[in-house]
């Protein structure tokens, strides 16, 4: 997170030193546009961060523990899939979770289907984007994308797990 | 537009904090509520810095370049160049999503912005590191390599299938 944060701080200045040397209030005018961004969608920010809180604090880890074992197949790649969009909160939260499916005994398969499914589709993700860009490109992207942490799981078991 | 989304997400999060409260009683629900705003504090600075990008994107960048870099008319060049600026992003969903709103707003693909966002979910450079140290390398390099196409075999498939439509989606957003 401070690695993120200082990146962008970094990017943040680059821009408004920029912006700056032109010399023709177009740092201004961009300050005013970011703020104006930030209080129109800051009603929706502030729910959407009450949602993180509660699914972290309603955290499924015990149900995902119990229900994707070792023996699988079609159904636990099923499974990964559904459990990788409900997965709360950032790779912070997500990476170690998957990491004791994976060492509990996992397949390779499953275990690459739900980080795809978490990076892709995560619902978390999705209420951000509605926000931002509408429905109907969340529609567009998360339906084209919805097969594909499947087809990723069995490409995996198939060609690296040897 | 704007106002019903937060509805639909102010009646899922009354959802959850009943959820928390029949699982747990008052403590959970607090607790959840107490983590929501501990989370979002944490993540302002970011937040700051992310609306001041957008800012700058659409105050900076005209109408005319990203059209012409990320345009319908880009094609494939379009496709690759928002590929690699979605891998070389930083930041959680309230960082991206502003960004890719400015650029729908400046005239971008629909190709480009959906290669965009699967790019930052997919190969994002910054949470490689993470992923690798977490979760060792036969998964990272597994789930890196077999999903390494998608970025832009999803642009290409949004733009192909929908492309048409990017207009709706844009004015949906700037009303």
């Amino acid at each position: 997170m401070t690695v993120a944060t200082a990146t962008l701080g970094i990017l943040a200045l680059g821009l408004l030193a920029y912006a700056w040397q032109r010399g023709d209030g177009s740092h201004w005018r961009a300050a005013r546009q970011g703020w104006g961004t930030m209080k129109r969608t800051m009603p929706l920010l502030m729910v959407a961060f009450v949602i993180v809180g509660y699914v972290n604090v309603l955290s499924p880890q015990d149900l995902v523990q119990a229900w994707i074992g070792p023996e699988s197949g079609w159904r636990g790649l099923v499974l990964a899939e559904g459990v990788g969009m409900v997965l709360p909160g950032g790779p912070y939260v997500v990476f170690p979770l998957i990491a004791v499916l994976y060492g509990a005994g996992a397949g390779l398969g499953p275990a690459v289907t739900m980080i795809t499914s978490w990076a892709t589709l995560a619902l978390v993700s999705v209420t951000f984007e509605l926000s931002f860009m509408g429905w109907r490109f969340s529609a567009v992207r998360w339906g084209l994308a919805l097969a594909f942490p499947l087809l990723a799981g069995v490409i995996a078991q198939l060609v690296f797990s040897a | 537009m704007k106002d019903r989304t937060t509805l639909v997400l102010l009646g899922v999060a009354l959802g959850l904090a009943g959820l928390a409260w029949w699982g747990g009683g008052p403590e959970l629900a607090l607790a959840g509520l107490a983590q929501g705003g501990r989370t979002l504090l944490s993540v302002i600075p970011l937040l700051i810095a992310a609306f001041l990008i957008a800012g700058l994107t659409q105050t900076l960048v005209t109408q005319e370049v990203v059209s012409r870099w990320l345009g319908v008319e880009s094609g494939w060049r379009g496709i690759a160049l928002a590929c690699l600026a979605g891998a070389l992003m930083p930041g959680g969903p309230y960082v991206y999503y502003p960004i890719a709103a400015a650029l729908l707003a400046a005239g971008a693909s629909l190709g480009a912005l959906v290669a965009f966002v699967t790019a930052k979910n997919l190969w994002t450079v910054t949470r490689l590191p993470m992923e690798f140290a977490l979760l060792g390398p036969q998964l990272t390099v597994t789930r890196f390599l077999v999903t390494l196409i998608l970025p832009p075999l999803l642009g290409f498939l949004a733009e192909a299938l929908f492309g048409r439509r990017v207009e709706r989606i844009r004015e949906a957003v700037n009303s």
